[in-house]
C-alpha cells in the first residue's frame, strides 16, 4: 500500500486509479464500473456538480487526480445512497465518495479545505472529539463564523428566527453543551485512531 | 411479554429532534419494548465526521457504542435515528466481516478499556416495529383513532439506504417504494395518502450548511404534499423533519410558494392514537409550524 497517492504534478497520473482501487474505501470495486450512468442518474444533485458519479470515475482511470480532488462532486453529495443501492455493479459509489473527500482534504488541496462541506466537518468533528456529542449550537456557530467574523454575524442574524423558534419549543436549549461523562475514555480511543491513520497515511 | 434492547437515541434526542425520542419512548413502552439506554453514548459521526475524523476515527465513535451496548447486555442494538442507524450499521458490519479490521478496531477500543466482537445486531426503532411488533399489536393499542387525517408518509434516504435488509433477516422494506410508514399511519386510523416521493431527499447536512444548493429538493417534496391534499407529513428521520419544517419559509421566500405544512414523526402520531398524553408523551408542542390537525384530535 503507498503512503500517499501518488503526485508527480502530472495532468495524467495513470497510477492514481490504481491508488484508488488500493487504498480508498469501496475503491476495489469501483474497478468494475461500466460507465452506464445510473449513479449520475440517480443523484439528486448531479446536476449541480462539476461532474457526476460516472465522469468522476472515468477521471480517476485517466489518471485526473488534482480535477478529482479539486471536484465539487466530493463536497456537493447528500449523501442519500441512491447511487450505492442501485449501481448494477455494486460499486458503493457514496462510500468513494466520502473517503474522497477525505483524501482531498488530508492531501491539503484548497479547494477541498475552503469548501463549505469541509468546514461544518471541522466543525462537527471538533465537537464530536470535545463532548462526544453533536452540539447543534456550537457546531453551527463555528461553521458560520469559519467564514470570518462579518460573514459570521450575517450568517447568524439570517437564521435568528430558526433559532428562537428551537429554543421556544425547547429543541435548543440555553444551558452548557450535553457532553459524554467519560470524554478521557473517548479522547484516548481517538488519539489512538489518529495515531494508526497516521502511520497509515504519513502525518499531516 | 417485555422485550428489552439497547436503545441508541443519538445527539438529535437531546436538540431539533427531542420529540421523537420523548415520543418513541412513550409507544415503545405501551407495545412492551424496554428500552436501556446504552451507557455513556456518544455521536455517530453522522454525514460529515469522516472528513475531518478519518476512517478510524469513524469506527472509535461507533466502536465504543457497540462496546457499551454489548457490555449491557441486550443482543440488539435499536436507534431511531437515520444517520444513527447508518452508521451503526455500516461499522458494525465491517467489524464482524473482516478480523484484521476488527483487530485494529479493537486496538483503539482497548485505549479506553474496551472491547468489541461485532456480534450486536443494529436496528432501526421502524424495522422494531415492523418484525418484533408487528401492525397488530400496533392497532390493539389505538384507542383514539385518527379518522380522516390526511397524512403524507415520506421517509426519506437513510432509513432505508443502504440498509434496508435487516441484520435479523425480516422484511423491512424496500430501497424506492418502502410501505411500512403508510402501514404505521393506517394502523394509526388515518389515511396514507399516495406519495410518490416516499424516498425522495431534503439534502440532508447539504441542507445544513449550504441550503442555497437544496431547497429546490425540498421544494419538489412540498409540492407532492400540497399536490395529494395531505393536511401532515410524517417521517421517520430526525434531520428530514428538521430540515423540511424549518426551511418553509426560506422556500416560499425563494419560490413565492406559500407552504405552511407540520412535519412530525410516526411516533408522534402514534402516541397520539394511542391516547397517550399531547405534549408529555406526543410532544405536539415542540413544532415550529404546530401540527393542528393532530393537536385537535389529541388528549
Amino acid at each position: 500500500m503507498n503512503a500517499l497517492s501518488p503526485n508527480p504534478g502530472k495532468t495524467y497520473d495513470l497510477n492514481f486509479a490504481r491508488w484508488v482501487y488500493e487504498n480508498v474505501d469501496g475503491g476495489d470495486r469501483m474497478a468494475l464500473c461500466m460507465q452506464c450512468g445510473t449513479c449520475s442518474g440517480s443523484c439528486p444533485i448531479g446536476t449541480q456538480m462539476d461532474y457526476g458519479p460516472r465522469k468522476l470515475f472515468m477521471m480517476i482511470r485517466a489518471g485526473m487526480k488534482e480535477a478529482v480532488l479539486t471536484s465539487n462532486t466530493l463536497w456537493n453529495c447528500v449523501s442519500c445512497y441512491n447511487c450505492v443501492v442501485r449501481c448494477p455493479r455494486k460499486v458503493p459509489v457514496t462510500y468513494i465518495l466520502h473517503d474522497l473527500a477525505h483524501v482531498a482534504v488530508r492531501e491539503g488541496y484548497a479547494q477541498a479545505k475552503d469548501s463549505d462541506n469541509a468546514r461544518f466537518a471541522r466543525a462537527f468533528w471538533w465537537s464530536a472529539a470535545k463532548y462526544g456529542r453533536t452540539d447543534e449550537r456550537l457546531v453551527t456557530a463555528k461553521y458560520y463564523f469559519s467564514f470570518g467574523m462579518g460573514e459570521g454575524i450575517k450568517r447568524g442574524m439570517a437564521n435568528q428566527k430558526i433559532a428562537m423558534g428551537m429554543v421556544k419549543t425547547k429543541r435548543m436549549h440555553l444551558g452548557m453543551p450535553h457532553k459524554v461523562k467519560n470524554t478521557g475514555e473517548l479522547k484516548a480511543m481517538l488519539a489512538k485512531a489518529a495515531e494508526l491513520e497516521a502511520k497509515k497515511h504519513g502525518a499531516k | 411479554m417485555t422485550k428489552t434492547m439497547s436503545y441508541y437515541p443519538g445527539c438529535s434526542s437531546q436538540a431539533s429532534a427531542v420529540h421523537l425520542d420523548t415520543s418513541l419512548r412513550a409507544v415503545m413502552g405501551k407495545l412492551g419494548v424496554e428500552l436501556r439506554e446504552v451507557e455513556d453514548w456518544n455521536c455517530c459521526g453522522a454525514s460529515v465526521g469522516h472528513i475531518d475524523g478519518g476512517h478510524l476515527g469513524m469506527f472509535a465513535l461507533n466502536g465504543r457504542n457497540l462496546a457499551a451496548a454489548q457490555a449491557q447486555g441486550p443482543e440488539d442494538f435499536v436507534t431511531p435515528c437515520a444517520a444513527c442507524y447508518l452508521n451503526s450499521h455500516y461499522h458494525n458490519e465491517k467489524i464482524r466481516g473482516d478480523e484484521d479490521l476488527k483487530t485494529e478496531v479493537n486496538e483503539v477500543l482497548a485505549a479506553g478499556g474496551k472491547s468489541y466482537d461485532g456480534s450486536l445486531h443494529v436496528r432501526h426503532s421502524c424495522e422494531v416495529l415492523v418484525n418484533d411488533i408487528g401492525m397488530d399489536k400496533v392497532k390493539e393499542q389505538v384507542t383514539k383513532p385518527l379518522t380522516g387525517l390526511k397524512v403524507a408518509g415520506w421517509i426519506g434516504c437513510q432509513t432505508v439506504r443502504p440498509f434496508a435488509k435487516t441484520e435479523r433477516g425480516g422484511e423491512f422494506a424496500t430501497y424506492d417504494d418502502p410501505q411500512f410508514l403508510d402501514d404505521f399511519i393506517t394502523a394509526c386510523g388515518a389515511d396514507a395518502v399516495p406519495f410518490k416521493g416516499k424516498t425522495k431527499c431534503c439534502g440532508g447536512s447539504v441542507s445544513v450548511m449550504s441550503p442555497d444548493k437544496t431547497l429546490h429538493l425540498m421544494k419538489d417534496i412540498l409540492d407532492e404534499v400540497k399536490a395529494t391534499g395531505a393536511e401532515v407529513v410524517v417521517t421517520p428521520c430526525p434531520l428530514c423533519q428538521t430540515n423540511l419544517e424549518m426551511y418553509q419559509p426560506m422556500i416560499n421566500e425563494k419560490f413565492g410558494t406559500d407552504f405552511n405544512y407540520p412535519v412530525m414523526f410516526y411516533s408522534q402520531l402514534m402516541a397520539v392514537a394511542f391516547g397517550l398524553d399531547a405534549e408529555k408523551d406526543a410532544a405536539l408542542h415542540q413544532h415550529l409550524i404546530p401540527p393542528q390537525a393532530v393537536i385537535a384530535r389529541a388528549k
